[in-house]
């Protein structure tokens, strides 16, 4: 199969901006298992953004949790882009309209003091890179039909990535135990996932580790003001229309995100 | 009208128990409700103690929503502890006493003094002493762990023993810390003492509240294990289990190979 790129990134940014979704990409406009081909649609549909005027801030880690990365068959995470188009602000509402069947997960935004342009890097490496930390929220979202996804359509489309929500205090690395900060999320006063940060690769910063080696072999290593988001450190829930959703990180603190009641037609 | 034979299915249940073989489920055939079943709760512990065992606590069910879910209720459920489920903490336990346990990473409170029935949780901070990361040994007397909630109660909430750890003085959140289940080293659940009613004390006043309605009061220097704070785990022979709770540190115990 030779894989066309720009076609199959064309059918995933109709699918975002439709609002309808498409059907998974495996086997049809990339083969079952080629995740250098994914990462190149993923590009594609990035440089689109780009072109548009939007600007890369950073990148998001996926299949970082052992029950997800079962339930893919793989066993190493994922990154997708985020650009500025995705951030919402701490509470403010999301009209559900611009999303196709969103999830929320909570995890911890790591914010980059220097760049990081080197593979051969070690934790301490990492800890005098992360300027600070903050509480998120990330709405993922698929542009595969039912969330029918293989790890070659996830990757494509940008890693499942939607919005995100960043808290606002910054916290430094030594106020957070990254191993066993507990987290819970809430819908309306009712935990909906609970977890904890070492749900994410063990700890947070092996996911960021994993990141910075990855994108130092390629063309955009991560750079000083990037936010990285580590992956989920609890099962992910499914949106309700109407609900507001706090996520708390213990050491992190809280941030919030809510749904418009309708979506829009 | 003839009520269920509480003495009876209490027979049957310590039998159970004593011989580490399970049984089918006794509340549909009997009769049994929510208070009957508490009799019979209360008609087994009382057999152990007259075997010379001692009440040193108790414990909490059905805590998390997942849990309700599975059972099919809302409702948080009470057992009691006794001297002889205690097991020190790194202590070894034979899965062979059990029928087919399983273990959970919780939080333990140590009471102070005896709170009132109702007490608000404004005045937890004045009847819990200390705070310690707890692994409870779960083992239901019915087949495949499968029971309604009266057969639950009846059979002292799946009790068969626990580990506390050090304690410590009560941190100033509780709701909210992470808590890892390792076995043989490898992490194999991860939670929060959220998942613990939202907050591990609301399971406190539960606990205190539920209780007292069938006349149990706690004590001063009593044990009060809160609810799990992960799904439970099968425990095999030559497992070394260890519950890590932020904060608080670590409860271990060993499964004798």
């Amino acid at each position: 199969m030779t894989v066309d790129y720009e076609t199959a990134a064309r059918e995933l940014i109709e699918a975002r901006e439709s609002g309808k979704p498409c059907p998974p990409l495996r086997g049809r406009l990339i083969p079952d298992e080629d995740i250098d081909s994914a990462y190149l649609v993923q590009q594609a549909q990035v440089r689109q953004w780009l072109r548009r005027g939007h600007r890369r801030v950073g990148a998001k880690i996926g299949l970082t949790s052992a029950a997800v990365q079962a339930s893919l068959g793989v066993y190493q995470p994922d990154f997708g882009v985020l650009t500025e188009a995705m951030a919402v602000p701490d509470g403010v509402e999301v009209p559900c309209g611009r999303l196709l069947q969103p999830r929320v997960e909570a995890e911890i935004a790591f914010v980059l003091g220097a760049d990081l342009p080197d593979e051969r890097i070690t934790t301490a490496d990492l800890i005098r890179a992360v300027d600070h930390l903050l509480p998120a929220i990330e709405i993922v979202d698929s542009r595969i039909a039912g969330w029918d996804i293989a790890i070659v359509d996830t990757i494509a489309d940008n890693a499942s990535s939607g919005l995100f929500v960043l808290g606002t205090t910054p916290r430094r690395l030594a106020d957070v135990d990254l191993r066993l900060a507990g987290m819970v999320l809430e819908q309306a006063g009712e935990p909906v996932s609970v977890g904890a940060a070492a749900a994410c690769l063990g700890n947070p910063l092996h996911a960021l580790a994993w990141l910075a080696r990855t994108l130092a072999r390629s063309a955009d290593p991560l750079r000083a003001g990037d936010v990285v988001l580590s992956g989920a450190l609890g099962p992910l829930v499914p949106v309700t229309p109407g609900a507001a959703y706090e996520a708390r990180i213990s050491g992190l603190g809280s941030v919030r995100t809510c749904f418009a009641k309708e979506v829009e037609e | 009208m003839i009520g269920p034979d509480i003495a009876g299915i209490a027979g049957q249940l310590v039998a159970a128990a004593d011989r580490g073989v399970a049984i089918g489920q006794l509340a549909a055939e009997t009769g049994l409700d929510v208070d009957a079943a508490y009799a019979v709760q209360a008609e087994l512990v009382r057999r152990r103690l007259d075997r010379g065992e001692q009440l040193v606590g108790l414990k909490m069910g059905l805590t998390s929503r997942a849990k309700m879910a599975q059972v099919g209720v809302d409702e948080v459920i009470w057992g009691r502890l006794t001297d002889r489920m205690r097991v020190a903490d790194g202590g070894t336990v034979s899965v062979g006493d059990f029928i087919h346990p399983r273990v959970e990473p919780e939080v333990a409170f140590l009471l102070d003094r005896q709170p009132e029935p109702g007490e608000p949780v404004a005045e937890f901070a004045t009847a819990v002493r200390a705070v310690a990361p707890a692994i409870e040994l779960i083992d239901s007397r019915y087949a495949n762990f499968s029971f309604s909630l009266p057969d639950v109660i009846a059979d002292n909430t799946s009790a068969g023993a626990f580990v506390v750890g050090p304690w410590c003085s009560v941190p100033e959140g509780l709701d909210n810390l992470g808590v890892l289940l390792e076995i043989d080293g490898q992490v194999t659940q991860v939670g929060s003492t959220a998942a613990i009613l939202g907050d591990p004390r609301r399971a406190f006043d539960e606990g205190v509240r539920l209780a007292g309605q069938h006349g149990v009061r706690l004590h001063a220097g009593w044990v009060f294990l809160a609810g799990a704070a992960t799904a439970a785990v099968a425990l095999r022979p030559g497992a070394h289990v260890r519950a890590v709770v932020e904060k608080l540190g670590t409860a271990s115990l060993r499964a004798a190979a």
